[in-house]
């Protein structure tokens, strides 16, 4: 099965899930999503990401002052974003549940016969 | 980080950008914006070029393009009802963008233009400078207590000073073309633009229309003393008469104001031959010969017999030339 297609469904949840922590600018949140064991989640799937939540309004963003690099653009979730988390970790929750069901059934037939 | 970091770094977002070319320059930039941050990030952890750690920077583009829901089909994915919505409404943006894009081909040619957008895009420093006029109109109307009805001009207090109100217009027409001039790229200082724009057109028409209206009224109160007047346009001489019933002569007719009030010509036309002649006298009545009432004796110039000029007149005494008023001395 190929991951980075599953991937890709459920990055604005994994983002979202890594934000709710602390907030983070963006090499800081791939870096945060690789630790977490996502290790092949693309540089710009991340960024195009964290674009398109900023745009849906999911995110409020700030610039630090850095004092070894460029300034960083941080990203914190809002109340929007939160609300975002809960319904799609919801509908991950149930999603997940299911394909657990789905497999365990079936594994468990095959097991008894 | 050396020069030749800075280098790659720059050739690498200069191919993103042109790998992005299709979108809009605001939508690129909002891309890019964050992407030099992060190749320097990506090259400090050393362990290969970014070519090598990150893929050929089209693919990178691709990637990102994809993920931000920028390709078509691809935000579709969501699935829930909120995505179903907004997988609606950018329908329904799609058409009438399309319907847009038809018409303005379609009615180009109408105008001599290969679109009509290419004309209007003519028309857009015109378009500056009356929302600088609208604006200064809107700006007066809102903020200056006054109850008097639109004009012309942005008036300050009330009639106010010609002056100022074309200093006030000047000002603001120079700001708008100034602000026309550097269109602001943010999404939201421009669509308060537009919702600022299309509140002075509303403004426009309505005051265009009120405006209108009062034109064809007439306004009594600029009108004024001529109107008043006009009711006697033929009235060619004015003969006054005492409370004897005897003519006044070289009479000055003044109103509250100490304005002199003038009736026809200074001269009289001969009733037998029609020639007109200057008047020989001072003041009324210009030709005494054709007063219509006869009086008994001519009385004196109100000079000699100390009357004031702006004496008021009481016509109904005028006429009674037998009937001497009893209340008389």
């Amino acid at each position: 099965m190929d991951r980075s297609q599953l991937l890709k469904g459920v990055l604005d949840l994994a983002v979202l899930g890594v934000l709710k922590d602390a907030d983070g600018y963006g090499y800081d949140i791939l870096r945060r999503l690789r630790a977490a064991g996502l290790e092949d989640v693309g540089d710009a799937s991340v960024y195009g990401t964290l674009r398109r939540l900023y745009n849906s309004g999911f995110l409020t963003s700030y610039v630090v002052a850095s004092e070894e690099g460029p300034h960083r653009k941080y990203y914190s979730i809002n109340e929007l974003g939160y609300g975002e988390l809960r319904q799609s970790s919801k509908v991950w929750q149930d999603f997940s549940s299911i394909m657990d069901g789905l497999l365990t059934d079936h594994s468990e037939r095959r097991v008894t016969l | 980080m050396n020069l030749t970091d800075q280098d790659e770094i720059g050739n690498y977002v200069e191919q993103v950008r042109q790998a992005l070319g299709g979108l809009p320059p605001a939508t690129r930039e909002e891309l890019l914006e964050d992407l030099p941050e992060h190749l320097a990030e990506v090259l400090a952890e050393g362990g290969g070029t970014l070519v090598s750690r990150l893929g050929s920077p089209s693919a990178y583009a691709a990637e990102l393009i994809a993920s931000a829901g920028l390709a078509t089909g691809e935000a579709g994915e969501g699935g829930d009802a909120r995505g179903g919505l907004r997988g609606r409404a950018r329908d329904l943006r799609d058409r009438a963008r399309e319907a847009t894009r038809r018409a303005d081909v379609r009615v180009g040619p109408l105008l001599g233009y290969g679109k009509a957008s290419e004309f209007l895009a003519l028309l857009r420093p015109a378009w500056w400078v009356l929302r600088g006029y609208l604006a200064a109109m809107a700006f007066t109307y809102v903020f200056d207590d006054n109850s008097a009805p639109i004009g012309l001009l942005p008036r300050i207090g009330g009639s106010g000073n010609e002056l100022i109100a074309l200093m006030v217009l000047a000002v603001f027409v120079l700001g708008s073309i100034w602000l026309g001039s550097r269109t602001p790229s943010k999404r939201m200082p421009r669509l308060l633009f537009r919702a600022g724009g299309a509140a002075l057109v509303l403004f426009a028409v309505v005051g265009f229309f009120e405006t209108d209206g009062q034109a064809r009224r007439g306004d009594p109160v600029q009108a004024g003393y001529v109107s008043e007047v006009s009711r006697y346009s033929d009235v060619q001489d004015v003969f006054v008469y005492d409370d004897d019933g005897n003519l006044v002569r070289n009479v000055q007719i003044y109103d509250q104001w100490g304005n002199a009030i003038e009736f026809g010509e200074p001269g009289c036309i001969d009733p037998m031959t029609g020639d007109w002649s200057p008047a020989r006298e001072r003041g009324y009545p210009y030709c005494p010969d054709q007063a219509p009432f006869r009086s008994g004796r001519v009385a004196p110039s109100p000079s000699e017999s100390a009357v004031s000029p702006s004496a008021t007149v009481t016509p109904h005494a005028a006429p009674s030339v037998a009937n001497a008023s009893p209340s008389r001395e």
